[in-house]
């Protein structure tokens, strides 16, 4: 599989998403403007830009929550022409959120298995006769909540009866994270998985982040701010700035463009320029591409 | 043509009463988004106390025989006992019900105001005892013809108390500093509290200023219809509370609308005569008018799913 | 083996005898307070004239003897649970205090005012200063707090050995005492003559008793063992398996839980630090609460004497108050729908029996009616009742999904006003005001069954309540149930985690609906009459009240939220004149002393009041109510963290125009 990722873009293959000049206007606003991307299988795709440049936007359109002005959103070469947010999770597209939404008075096993919730075939009959084929998938939903849950260790597993609420920042990422895999998705949207976390905690993430491309084949496209992530772990970058797509490329092309330097220390306050500065500085050969052996 | 004239009229009036009892509604909800089930009583406490007053007080027998001066000072002393004392009890209520209720999930101050609605109701009934009581005439009824439409003095004098109430609140909201304090309040109680606004305090000045108004409906009702019965209120508010919603509800404006909208459908339902009604319904509109009005509230909120003026909120998550 | 018996039976250790004398006298006060003060010597009397004496036989005397024994072989089963399963470590005399307050005071008081209902109100009344005195007590003289997790014993052979051995123990000197006491006050009253000639079968029975009590004890004694060997952590067990059905927990993942959830979780527990509230006890409260409901109506007449078909007519009543809470649970509790007009399809549902199940059917369609057999047809009549009135729910809820919260509420208050008018001034169909008569009861076989016999809707109630309360459940812990509560945590969450808002709407709708079906059809059954007139706007509010005040979302909340509301407005404040006009009542005194004082007071009139007052005390004091969720219990601990609220969107996500009232990140 190896093979079949390092050669990522390829005009020959169907992407998997494709978003072909999406434009979004809020009032006078227009926070998202023809937007081109595509991402192929198996890829992990960044997005990145300043705050307010509309990345969560794009998010918003893609997973049906919110109506694209223009434009057309193309998933598995056919469009998802206004579908509403269930019938994108259908499609094979699942999310997280950038401030983390999960159902907090549930449980971490409940909030899983509220994302399996359509690959479950109970109606409201088969719940209240409970054939022995419903309680049958009843347990097997419970067993595969858990081994989603174990995705991150035995760590959450033995806090699956916890309710979330309760759980530390970085545990309700990874929550939310198990609860998108529940709908067994082709598709992985990330909204800024990193947002909150130190410093362990992040590496962590990126560590995970990679094995749900590696392990479990998924394809993912990921909002990050914290450059040292998306460096290390993008096939490609594409930035935002102002609702339009400025760039994009690999991590090394998009290190070095002019115009993705001047968005962001044009705006950044000083710590983020420091950031950046920090991860504009070229790498170590194996760190940046020790995701491939 | 005369009728349904006379209707409007009828209906604006009445109307108007439903507005100044929506307005606390509205304004409570639009502060603390609690339906104030108790308000509708508050404002029948307001009858009550316009009652006592003018039989217990100024042991008024007939109003014809009373100086045109004594009447005044009887129709103004009364107006004010009847808001100072709903307004002092909507702040109790508050205190009492409502305040330690504040950090509670959302029903339980719901059920608490229908405690409070529930003892207020029994309070009146051991008062005044369970059957309507009537009240005598507080002011000499004079007929005026508009046309051929008659309108009495007291038909007026509601309508221009309900217009003064209005403007003077509308004033209060808009343009003086508990006003804003209060629309601060309404918007993000925890931001207003950081900004230095005693949000208790706000609280309990918009249940002071939403029980007062409905005193004052109390006391213009009582001069319209001369009788009350103890639920009263509760019938009364229950259009008023719609009226709110049609409106759409934390917009006082919207209340004002509102009541007067179902004020004029309820009035004017009663015109349709038996034997008229679509699809061969039975009986005449006066069957149908309770039903009409929750039929067009649902039509209108289909349409307009926040109200006839009520703007959607934008919550930021 | 000689030596065998005796040192099986003797308590081995200090602490082993101190948990017996703990336990055996919690018990043994509350059950000999009612078996020798009040019916439970009665009853079984019955049963053994009814059973030697063929002239006095009587199968509802034999039932109530029947439950005594199961009344005495629970308690005597749990009591050797309790032993075996507590830690220890809570004072023996907290508990006996608890105990006399929990369990002697309320009988004490049923006894006293002769009234079931009325005696728990009170008994409520004296918990309430029970607890606020503790609280007292508790403040100047603070308990030793005990560490925060149970030390939890791993359950291997040794300690299997010991909790089977205590909980016989505990179990055999209970009934021992008990029956060695009950000898004695036997004796008592036999040499002093009271029981003048005693049969030979009274002597058979004593001493049959005598010896078969302590042994009876000792085989419940395993019993009660088995349920604590059930709840202690398996030596080997370290819980990750996610089997959740009955898998302890084990002493790892304890310690990794918050401390609210460990607590929660703790109560499953063996040790356990309070074994009265322990999963393994409760299941003992659950047994004898099924026998005291099935036998109920046999031994009525010998707890209040004469009077039980009112009695039972009134539970009957209460019943379908149960139902209505239970069904409008899911639409707010569970779905976070706000519904002001639930009454609505209480009406519809009991129309539908009451135009199909009564001589109007005749009137208006011409179909003859043969009164033998149309009866039977109540029982397909049931579902069609709730199928019309889930169908309307549908109709109601398909508009109103638009809105948001508040909207809702008055959209459903709307249309349950509209919809008694309609039946009211439809009444070519419905009769109007007057109302519909003589509508037929159920049939059932080898069931005499008319308007003036409770009996079988007392039965037929039970039967609704436990099928409702089993779907309820099911559906609670569904993968739609699971959907009704993300929906109404998050709907914007469970949008994209796949979930059909506007479907999982109408289904909550839909079935809260159903349930008010099924209670409005066995209400025109029961009552034999309805009027359009009898439902209105404060009957929706009241099954509100029942729902918030029982705890939202909460199942055994809202089912005892529904028999409170109903017991306090029906049958405790009616009863209050009644008592305070009684010279022997305890209101007495104060009734015509300083009440009556007050010109034409009498507490009909203050009825409303005193129930409004209840409701604003109640809520202030308990505003998650009285028995709230688990979920809701923890959502109000931690009100400054990201609150829940209920209210629903006004847009769908996805929709025109979401994105003014909503922005995503
Ligand atoms: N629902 C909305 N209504 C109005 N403006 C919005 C809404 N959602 C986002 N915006 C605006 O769109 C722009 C992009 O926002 P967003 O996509 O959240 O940025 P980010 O790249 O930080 O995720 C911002 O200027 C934001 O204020
Ligand atoms: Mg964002």
């Amino acid at each position: 599989m190896t093979a079949e990722h390092e050669q990522a873009p390829q005009s020959t293959r169907q992407p998997l998403l494709e978003l072909k000049k999406v434009t979004k206007h809020f009032g006078g606003l227009a926070a998202v403007q023809d937007v081109d991307l595509a991402i192929y299988p198996q890829e992990i795709v960044s997005i990145i830009g300043p705050n307010g440049a509309g990345k969560t936007t794009v998010f918003n359109l893609i997973t049906g929550i919110y109506l694209a002005t223009s434009g057309e959103i193309i998933f598995e070469g056919q469009p998802l022409k206004k579908a509403s947010p269930h019938q994108v999770v259908q499609r094979g597209l699942a999310r997280t959120f950038q401030n983390i939404r999960l159902f907090n008075n549930m449980t971490v096993l409940e909030n899983v298995l509220v994302g399996e919730h359509l690959r479950l075939k109970a109606s409201i009959l088969d719940a209240v006769f409970r054939p022995p084929w419903v309680k049958q998938e009843e347990e097997e939903a419970r067993r595969r909540a858990i081994e989603l849950l174990s995705f991150f260790g035995q760590h959450l597993v033995d806090r699956q009866d916890e309710y979330v609420i309760n759980l530390s920042y970085a545990d309700r990422r990874r929550v939310e994270i198990a609860r998108a895999l529940a709908s067994e998705p082709k598709l992985l949207l990330l909204d800024e998985p990193t947002a909150g976390m130190n410093e362990a905690e992040t590496m962590e993430a990126v560590h995970y982040i990679r094995r749900l491309r590696d392990e479990l084949h998924l394809t993912i496209l990921l909002i990050e701010h914290k450059l040292m992530v998306t460096m290390g772990i993008s096939d490609r970058i594409a930035v935002l700035d102002y609702g339009r797509k400025i760039a994009e490329g690999l991590p090394d092309e998009i290190r070095r463009d002019e115009r993705v330097i001047t968005a962001y220390l044009g705006k950044a306050a000083t710590a983020d320029r420091q950031t950046w500065q920090v991860a504009l500085r070229p790498q170590p050969e194996g760190e940046a591409n020790n995701h491939h052996e | 043509m005369t009728l349904f004239l006379q209707l409007l009229v009828e209906g604006l009036v009445i109307g108007s009463i439903y507005s100044l009892v929506a307005l606390g509604y509205t304004m409570v909800y639009g502060i603390i988004e609690l339906i104030n089930f108790a308000h509708g009583d508050i404002f029948m406490m307001g009858t009550l106390v316009s009652l006592f007053m003018v039989t217990n007080v100024f042991h008024l027998t007939d109003v014809s025989k009373m100086s045109l001066g004594g009447m005044l000072v009887m129709l103004v002393v009364t107006c004010l006992a009847s808001i100072v004392i709903c307004a002092l009890l909507g702040v109790l209520i508050e205190r009492i019900a409502y305040r330690p209720l504040r950090n509670a999930p959302r029903l339980a101050p719901l059920i608490s105001a229908i405690g409070v609605s529930l003892a207020l109701e029994d309070i009146a009934k051991a008062i005044i005892g369970p059957n309507p009581v009537a009240a005598p005439y507080l002011v000499p009824l004079v007929h005026y013809s508009i046309g051929s439409v008659d309108i009495t003095n007291t038909d007026i004098i509601v309508l221009v108390v309900a217009l003064v109430l209005m403007v003077g609140l509308q004033w209060l909201v808009t343009s003086t500093r508990i006003g804003r304090a209060m629309r601060a309040v309404a918007q993000d109680r925890e931001a207003a509290a950081l900004m230095g606004v005693n949000v208790d305090r706000v609280i309990a000045i918009t249940f002071l200023i939403g029980a007062g108004i409905a005193g004052a409906g109390g006391f213009v009702f009582l001069l319209s219809t001369n009788n009350t019965v103890f639920n009263i209120g509760f019938e009364l508010g229950l259009f008023a509370f719609t009226a709110a919603v049609l409106g759409g509800i934390g917009n006082l404006v919207g209340a004002m609308l509102g009541g007067l909208v179902i004020g004029l459908i309820r009035a004017l339902v009663t015109y349709i005569p038996d034997r008229d009604l679509p699809f061969g319904l039975p009986h005449g509109g006066v069957a149908w008018q309770d039903a009409v009005v929750f039929a067009i509230l649902i039509l209108i909120l289909v349409f307009r799913p926040t109200g006839l003026l009520g703007q959607q909120l934008a919550e930021k998550v | 083996m000689a030596m065998l018996v005796p040192s099986q039976i003797l308590p081995q250790t200090g602490e082993t005898r101190r948990l017996l004398l703990k336990w055996v006298i919690a018990f043994l006060v509350p059950v000999l307070v009612f078996t020798l003060v009040w019916s439970g010597e009665a009853i079984l009397n019955a049963a053994l004239l009814a059973i030697f004496f063929p002239g006095s036989f009587s199968i509802a005397a034999i039932a109530a003897g029947l439950f005594m024994l199961l009344f005495y072989g629970i308690i005597t089963g749990l009591t050797g649970y309790l032993v075996a399963a507590d830690s220890g470590r809570q004072s023996l005399l907290d508990l006996w205090i608890s105990m006399f307050f929990f369990t002697v005071v309320p009988i004490l008081l049923i006894y006293i005012t002769a009234n079931l209902f009325v005696g728990l109100a009170a008994s409520v009344v004296v918990w309430a200063f029970y607890y606020y005195g503790r609280r007292l007590v508790r403040r100047f003289r603070p308990p030793a707090p005990l560490p925060p997790l149970p030390s939890l014993k791993v359950l291997d052979a040794e300690m299997r050995a010991t909790l089977l051995t205590r909980a016989r123990l505990g179990s055999f000197w209970f009934a021992l005492s008990f029956s060695l006491i009950w000898l004695l006050v036997d004796l008592l009253f036999y040499f002093t003559g009271q029981y003048g000639q005693a049969s030979l079968v009274f002597l058979v029975w004593i001493l049959l008793r005598s010896v078969l009590l302590p042994v009876a004890g000792w085989l419940l004694g395993s019993l009660g063992g088995l349920v604590a060997i059930r709840h202690a952590v398996p030596a080997n067990g370290n819980g990750s398996n996610g089997d959740r059905a009955g898998a302890p927990v084990s002493t790892r993942r304890l310690r990794l839980l918050s401390a609210t959830r460990a607590r929660e979780e703790a109560r499953d527990l063996v040790p356990n630090d309070l074994p009265l509230r322990s999963t393994g006890a409760r299941n003992f409260y659950l047994l004898l609460l099924l026998a005291l409901l099935v036998f109920y109506p046999m031994i009525d007449p010998f707890l209040f004497g004469p009077g039980t078909d009112s009695r039972l007519d009134n539970y009957g009543n209460a019943g379908y108050y149960v139902i209505l809470a239970l069904g409008l649970n899911i639409v707010v509790g569970f779905a976070g729908l706000l519904d002001l007009g639930y009454v609505a399809f209480f009406v519809i549902g009991a129309y539908t029996w009451a135009m199909v199940g009564s001589p109007q059917l005749t009137v208006l369609t011409g179909i003859h009616i043969n009164p033998d057999i149309w009866p039977w047809l109540f029982w397909p009549m049931l579902i069609v009742a709730a199928l019309i009135a889930a169908l309307w729910g549908v109709l109601l809820g398909a508009p109103t999904l638009r809105l948001r919260g508040d909207y809702l509420a008055i959209v459903t208050l709307g249309f349950g006003e509209i919809i008694p008018i309609v039946v009211q001034n439809l009444d070519k169909y419905t009769n109007g005001t007057n109302g519909l008569t003589g509508i037929y009861s159920p049939a059932f076989f080898g069931v005499h069954w008319n308007v003036s016999t409770s009996e079988p809707y007392y039965y037929l109630i039970l039967v609704l309540i436990a099928i409702v309360l089993l779907a309820n459940l099911r559906l609670r812990d569904s993968r739609i149930g699971r959907a009704w509560i993300a929906m109404r945590e998050d709907e914007i969450a469970a949008a994209a985690s796949g979930i059909n808002l506007t479907r999982t709407k109408l289904l909550a709708f839909a079935a809260g609906a159903f349930f008010s079906g099924i209670a409005g059809a066995y209400y025109a059954a029961k009552l034999s009459t309805v009027t359009s007139g009898n439902f209105s706007f404060s009957d929706s509010v009241i099954y509100l009240a029942m729902v918030v005040l029982g705890g939202l979302g909460s199942i055994p909340g809202v089912v005892v939220g529904a028999l409170a509301v109903y017991a306090v407005n029906v049958l405790v404040l009616p009863q209050l004149d009644a008592l305070g006009n009684d010279p022997s009542s305890i209101i007495y005194p104060i009734y015509t002393h300083i009440l009556q004082v007050i010109p034409n007071f009498s507490f009909s009139n203050i009825r409303n009041l005193i129930f409004g007052i209840i409701l604003v005390v109640l809520m202030i004091f308990r505003p998650e109510g009285l028995i709230p969720s688990t979920r809701r219990r923890h959502e109000l601990h931690h009100t400054e963290a990201e609150g829940v609220e209920i209210t629903s969107l006004d847009t769908p996500p996805g929709a025109p125009g979401f994105e003014s009232e909503m922005r995503v990140e």
